[in-house]
């Protein structure tokens, strides 16, 4: 196959106690990968981008960013990788200019080149129009752009986002959006996870699917249409998948997970 | 349902939610810990109200057994000044949940004032004052058992009183701290109370010199004054009661009635523009146009890496935008101006402490600056709410983020042991050398001591914190613990060496015995820094989990 990984997991695993929250997964994320992470509501998604990231350490197993093993060399793998976790990691009483002139040298960049970039990046995520605006005052869209920036100042070879896109008007999804594909142009591999599957479709070319604790499916929407195809009982009458009609990728995720909806169940006190 | 039962289901909800937290708090080992803490906590803080409740109980019993009661303003006045002083002196302890967040339920009104004065009971400084007030209504009843149902209802007002300007005092500190036009008012009118003070103490220096008769003169009119202010009218209403003078003594209770009434109105105020979404940010009018800023390049620490100077500099940053933070730290010069509002002769007998031994002002105002900063050392990430995995997800070591932060504390340390230093010189003359040399050694050995605890603190028992508040907070008990005992010990130990100092009267046996003592504190603080990665890294679940939760 292909060159080494970008990201790869051995039989990774994390435990709350009883609870098995990620349980044995085996990713494989190559190089210029656009990559998609799915999964119900308790998955495991945030559980595993925690991991891949350092914010949580795995009960068991083995965590390779470009190479390097996270738990021996987590300083070097961090100078390579942006973060933007599940709480957005900001700190409320700085400026937008003055939190990401932090994360820059967070990040070793030199106090300058930190500062030009902050304010290029303010200026291409728009948000250089009220700077003295605490980062505590900004919507929560603004939020989403300013902790991306901060998350790409430095560069990073590998962008880890955690729900990106939520609570982003469609405006500012089309900057961050424009902005992702760009980096993906120059070479730098991005892991997403997202509830919105229809942009999940859009970026990702390939998607990882994870259920109650275990990856379920794993590769380009070609594959996972082709696997869904050959696992459909013959003669199952539903459509798309035995007629060789394109399944998206929300039909291929509840075939996946097979989830139902309640649909039958009413709650009649609700007017 | 009624508005009625609808509140007081509310405000069952809410008392339940309490208790479920707090039952919900003891699975974890840390909950466990934390309820151990509070127990310890709470019993120091009893077994000083202890004292208190019994030295009240016994001389209110005395004064109005022996119909001297004429004299319980002496009681109620030192309470009332430590019901309101305690809590911004010593905001470490205050353990006030923000019931802020109360507002997004179909809560009345009125219910949300009962629950922030509901709260506002929890604080030490409330329970203390209230045991104080029990014990002056034992001692009052004993002493007279017909008059138990008028103190009763005296002392009850009064403490009513007291909760009320607690919070008003709390809600009106916070508005006017929030906002950069409203801080700067601020503290102008800051600078103005100071200066004030410098008159009042050669005004009081003034009246030992003059006659007698006029002298009595300037007591009466203090009596008189004091006697329509809050604890004069309650001490007042009890006193007219016992001796007979019913009218006066209800006109007292009915002027505190209308005291209460009053500052229960300026609570309102405040409470009441929360109540509706008040919006206090410093984004409350954008600019119509987009300001044309310059590059904002960080700030440079010649000595320390980029990431050193990076935390230091949004530390400060965050403290300078932190109004009720910034109170706290200059709270030791505000200490020494008080001091010093008292008369300066060695000889009066009224005479403050500090005035008689002038020589302790400086190491004391060290402490004290010591004591205040430990609000914020014990607690580093706090303030960082979320930020913090920004530490964690970012390539620097937990030791370089330590530094940054400790160089912020040493900082406010030195420059509030610099302000001391002057302020103490302009009021009693410049602290003696050795007196200097031994208080900075004693700082070297108690700083490293109290940085070294802080950071572990820090990590192993972190409470979010809004920096925008005053006095909501919810503080760690263990923390709190911790803190109190490493402070009684650093005092012990400095008051010990101090004292060997004087038996041999060579204070520079005691900078020796410091010196030894740091000899001992800032490797202890190395070895700390030095695991500190370690430790964060064990315990960054914890952490996260606590300041990254909504």
């Amino acid at each position: 196959m292909d060159a080494a990984p970008t990201i790869s997991t051995e039989g990774l695993s994390r435990r709350f106690g009883e609870l098995v929250a990620v349980d044995g997964v085996n990713l494989r994320v190559a190089p210029g990968q656009f990559f998609g992470f799915l999964g119900p509501n308790g998955a495991g998604k945030s559980t595993t981008i925690k991991m891949l990231t350092g914010l949580l350490a795995p009960s068991s197993g083995r965590i390779e960013i470009l190479g390097l093993d996270l738990s021996t060399d987590p300083v070097n793998v961090k100078r390579q990788i942006g973060v933007v976790p599940e709480g957005m990691a900001l700190f409320g009483r700085l400026t937008g200019a003055e939190f990401l002139s932090f994360a820059g040298r967070m990040y070793g960049l030199d106090r300058t080149t930190a500062a030009k970039r902050a304010a290029e990046l303010l200026d291409f995520m728009q948000l250089a129009d009220q700077p003295k605006k605490l980062v505590t005052d900004y919507s929560h869209g603004m939020q989403k752009k300013l902790a991306l920036a901060a998350a790409v100042i430095h560069g990073p070879k590998v962008l880890f986002l955690d729900e990106p896109f939520e609570g982003v008007d469609a405006i500012a999804a089309g900057t961050l959006k424009s902005m992702l594909q760009g980096m993906i142009a120059r070479g730098a591999t991005i892991f997403l996870t997202s509830h919105v599957l229809e942009i999940v479709e859009r970026l990702c070319s390939h998607v990882a699917i994870i259920h109650q604790g275990r990856l379920v499916a794993q590769g380009s929407l070609e594959e996972l249409r082709a696997g869904v195809a050959a696992d459909a009982p013959a003669g199952s009458g539903d459509g798309a998948a035995a007629s060789g009609e394109k399944l998206t990728l929300e039909q291929l995720f509840l075939r996946i997970v097979g989830g139902t909806r309640r649909t039958e169940q009413e709650l009649s006190w609700l007017e | 349902m009624t508005s009625a039962l609808h509140r007081r289901a509310q405000l069952t909800a809410i008392a339940e939610l309490r208790w479920r937290m707090f039952l919900n708090g003891l699975r974890t080992k840390r909950g466990k810990l934390e309820l151990l803490s509070r127990v310890i906590v709470t019993a120091v803080f009893t077994i000083g109200g202890l004292g208190a409740f019994v030295a009240a109980t016994g001389f209110a019993w005395y004064l109005v057994s022996q119909d001297k009661a004429e004299y319980l303003p002496l009681l109620l006045w030192p309470i009332f000044f430590f019901w309101q002083v305690f809590p911004v002196m010593a905001t470490a302890f205050t353990n006030n949940p923000d019931s802020g967040d109360l507002l997004r339920f179909p809560l009345t009104y009125s219910s949300y004032f009962l629950i922030r004065l509901a709260y506002g009971l929890f604080d030490p400084a409330s329970a203390l004052g209230c045991l104080g007030l029990f014990g002056i209504l034992l001692g009052t009843s004993f002493a007279r058992p017909a008059l138990l149902p008028w103190a009763l209802l005296v002392l009850l007002t009064f403490a009513l009183f007291n909760l009320v300007l607690q919070q008003t005092i709390f809600a009106w500190l916070e508005r006017w701290l929030a906002q950069r036009r409203t801080r700067e008012i601020m503290g102008v009118l800051f600078i103005l109370f100071m200066l004030s003070f410098q008159l009042i103490g050669p005004m009081i220096e003034r009246g030992g010199k003059i006659p007698h008769p006029q002298l009595s003169r300037a007591t009466q009119i203090v009596t008189q004054l004091q006697a329509v202010l809050p604890a004069g009218l309650a001490a007042n209403a009890i006193a007219k009661t016992t001796h007979a003078q019913f009218l006066s003594g209800a006109l007292s209770l009915f002027f505190l009635a209308v005291l209460t009434t009053a500052t229960g109105v300026l609570l309102n105020l405040r409470l009441r523009a929360q109540f509706r979404g008040e919006n206090l940010s410093e984004a409350g009018a954008p600019p119509a146009v987009a300001q044309a800023q310059g590059l904002q390049v960080g700030w440079n620490l010649s000595w320390f890496s980029q990431p050193v100077a990076a935390v230091f500099e949004k530390e400060v940053r965050y403290l300078a935008r932190s109004g009720p933070m910034l109170l706290t730290l200059i709270m030791p010069v505000f200490m020494l101006l008080v001091f010093r509002l008292g008369p300066s002769n060695p000889m009066r007998p009224g005479s403050n402490f500090l005035s008689r031994t002038p020589e302790l002002a400086f190491p004391i105002a060290a402490a004290y600056s010591m004591l205040v900063l430990t609000n914020l050392l014990y607690n580093s990430f706090g303030g960082d709410a979320a930020g913090v995995q920004f530490f964690f997800a970012s390539p620097v070591t937990f030791r370089q983020i330590m530094v940054g932060k400790n160089l912020t504390h040493a900082s406010i340390l030195l420059a509030n042991i610099v302000l001391a230093w002057l302020a103490i010189a302009y009021f009693w003359g410049p602290p003696a050398i050795a007196v200097s040399i031994a208080t900075l050694a004693a700082l070297l050995f108690a700083a490293p001591l109290n940085f070294a605890a802080g950071n572990l603190l820090s990590i192993y028992s972190p409470k979010k914190r809004d920096f925008s508040t005053f006095g909501r907070q919810n503080v760690s008990q263990t923390t709190v613990l911790a803190s109190l005992g490493i402070q009684i010990v650093i005092v012990g130990v400095g008051a010990a060496a101090f004292l060997v100092a004087r038996l041999y009267n060579n204070l520079w046996i005691a900078t020796l015995l410091f010196l030894v003592l740091a000899g001992i504190s800032i490797p202890l603080y190395v070895f700390v820094l030095g695991r500190i990665d370690g430790i964060a890294i064990a315990r960054r679940e914890t952490l996260l989990a606590e300041l990254c939760r909504a």
